[in-house]
């Protein structure tokens, strides 16, 4: 490296001067854009590190046993969050998750049976599904009418497995509240 | 004695370069102490009195030593797993000796900070603190925002501080908080999804709270309070002293005297502190050391008590392992978010088929339209420099008035939520009963 590259240019060298002290504001930038771009480079490297690639859950679809050895009536899937409602040999699943803010509902038998008008529909139902958390209520098919949750709790699919029977629950497929899985 | 006066022998030689031997030098000292530095030379009689700052910012500061020393204990005996985390604090609880009392005195430190930094923002508000008075240089509502992200930094370690135990409360907290986080749109479901490290609360989630708990927030509260403390000394000391120096200038003043006492090392004459501090005459203010030093010894002593008796008085409840299963019947926040939870209750807004989630309108929404209107709010406020330091000024009355409502609509809420509340959330009185209900399906 030359020594007269370090030196700061003489006054009277005007154009020369100029230059220096333009090439100087420049390196000055491109090291200041350099520092900024690694920073920011470092900053979405950190970010993107904690957006984990595998995840060790437990799937989304999933046997539950065979249709004849479940219960008439519903049943909770306690590891699942599901009620699993038997009526005869018709079946259907309905999340536990209250749509407001995920807590688990509780299955409540009413005291008395409940005329209630579901979309339009008379229907008589004997239980609801109330929420602890921030008191939301819902029938017996999930339609909210009373407390917070904005929406009906989820139906997902039922099928049978083709290998052993089993019915398989499917909560990445969510269904219209009149899906009947008929075994 | 002859070991006290050894002891104070070794601070001196440790802390002190040099020992002072009149009152002007006693002032130098204070520059040149360690621990006295962030202290002025004289403290006015105004920031000295009880009844003015109430001392809380004192207190919250004292409250969170005992949290980081409590705190690092703890670290040692709580192990950040799911298999694990509710057993250590289980053991912390019934086999570690001493460890209920310093989980206990960490939770009620915790609660009274919470309790304790809301109380000295109510206190700036109504004194009219967050204004600049006469003070050059001085930025007092940049310090009312830094104010405020430490109120938020500490409700942030205490929703990430009572997740940890791994019990039914951390669990149903998580939940409930990160689904409030899914709620926003566009971003939320993403949020979620970083926040739980996954799409279920599990090993994941734990050790993001754990880490964000004992180290990313502290860290930060730490460097913000810092800088909280450092601006309150470039801003003129509390806003009381430019009462104070306002009510100076009416009366004949003698001739300002030549300053004798270093101005913290930092100044040649002219400074922003030798025009405006006539406060610091001799009449309306007092040495720092030992005035201030033993009001602040006072208040600390104060406030450690009350942590450690109240934490022979209230044992730290552990609710049941965390049972996805099975959510609380109620699942009560703590104190300081009932307010909320009782609002996300009852802000589902229904508009013909529209629907909006009560979780974003009084989860986020809400919340946030309070927060932006007091970062605002000392730009909106113009009233004149007579209500800077000075409890209820007249002019400001009816920003105090509309403030003070809105704290107690809060505190209202959080009453409610509190002794009003049982299974399903349903309005039961305090002296009712509450039904039995199975806790299983």
């Amino acid at each position: 490296m030359k020594s007269s590259t370090v030196h700061v240019p003489a006054p009277q060298a005007g154009s020369a001067g100029a230059a220096s002290a333009s090439r100087r504001a420049f390196l000055q930038k491109i090291g200041l854009a350099s520092l900024l771009t690694g920073l920011a480079g470092f900053g979405l490297q950190s970010l993107r590190s904690l957006i984990p690639n595998v995840l060790y859950e437990s799937p989304q679809k999933f046997k539950i046993g065979l249709p004849s050895l479940l219960a008439d009536g519903v049943t909770f899937l306690e590891g699942r969050r599901l009620y699993v409602v038997k009526e005869g040999k018709s079946f259907h699943a309905i999340s536990g998750a209250c749509t407001h803010l995920g807590c688990t509902v509780k299955y409540t038998k009413l005291q008395q049976p409940k005329q209630v008008d579901i979309n339009g529909e008379k229907k008589q139902i004997t239980a609801e599904f109330h929420c602890p958390c921030h008191g939301s209520k819902f029938y017996d098919d999930g339609t909210n009418y009373a407390g917070p949750a904005p929406t009906p709790l989820h139906w997902y699919k039922l099928s049978v497995a083709p290998d052993d029977g089993q019915l398989i629950v499917d909560l990445g497929d969510e269904v219209e509240r009149n899906f009947r899985l008929t075994v | 004695m002859q070991l006290i006066e050894s002891a104070r022998k070794i601070t001196r030689r440790l802390l002190w370069t040099w020992k002072p031997g009149s009152e002007k030098e006693a002032g130098d000292a204070v520059v040149k102490n360690l621990l006295l530095h962030w202290f002025p030379n004289r403290t006015s009689l105004g920031s000295l009195s009880w009844g003015y700052s109430f001392w809380l910012g004192t207190m919250a500061f004292v409250l969170f030593l005992v949290l980081v020393l409590t705190g690092i204990i703890l670290m040692f005996l709580y192990v950040p797993s799911v298999e694990r985390a509710y057993g250590s604090i289980k053991d912390l609880e019934f086999v570690v000796s001493f460890g209920w009392l310093m989980r206990g005195a960490h939770r009620i430190a915790a609660h009274l900070m919470v309790a304790v930094v809301f109380l000295h923002m109510v206190r700036v508000f109504l004194t009219g603190a967050y204004k600049n008075g006469s003070s050059v240089g001085a930025n007092r509502p940049l310090n009312w925002i830094v104010g405020l992200g430490l109120l938020v930094l500490t409700l942030l370690l205490s929703f990430t501080g009572y997740l940890l135990p791994w019990d039914q409360l951390a669990y149903w907290a998580i939940t409930v908080g990160t689904n409030i986080a899914s709620a926003a749109p566009l971003v939320g479901k993403g949020m979620r999804f970083i926040l739980l490290g996954g799409n279920e609360i599990g090993q994941n989630t734990l050790i993001r709270f754990y880490v964000l708990h004992v180290f990313f927030l502290p860290m930060v509260l730490l460097f913000l309070f810092a800088y909280h403390m450092w601006r309150i000394r470039k801003d003129g000391g509390l806003a009381v002293t430019d009462h104070e120096a306002l009510d100076q200038r009416l009366e004949e003043t003698a001739p300002v005297r030549t300053k004798t006492y270093s101005l913290l090392g930092i100044t040649g004459s002219g400074s922003v502190h030798v025009q405006n501090r006539m406060v610091d005459e001799e009449r309306n203010s007092v040495a720092s050391v030992p005035h201030l030093t033993r009001r602040i010894w006072l208040v600390t002593i104060v406030t450690v008590v009350a942590v450690i008796g109240l934490t022979l008085l209230v044992r730290a409840p552990l609710e049941a392992p965390a049972d996805p299963s099975v959510t609380p019947n109620p699942a009560k926040a703590p104190w300081y978010f009932l307010w909320l939870q009782e609002i996300v209750t009852i802000s589902t807004v229904r508009l013909g088929q529209l629907t909006i989630n009560g979780a974003l309108i009084g989860g986020i929404v809400l919340p946030a339209v309070l927060f932006i209107l007091a970062l605002w709010w000392p730009f909106r406020d113009r009233s004149g420099l007579h209500t800077v330091g000075i409890w209820f000024a007249r002019e400001r009355r009816t920003q105090n008035l509309v403030f003070l409502c809105i704290c107690v609509l809060i505190v209202a809420f959080t009453i409610v939520g509190t002794f009003f509340r049982g299974p399903y959330w349903t309005f039961y009185w305090p002296w009712e009963a509450w039904p039995s209900i199975p806790v299983k399906f």
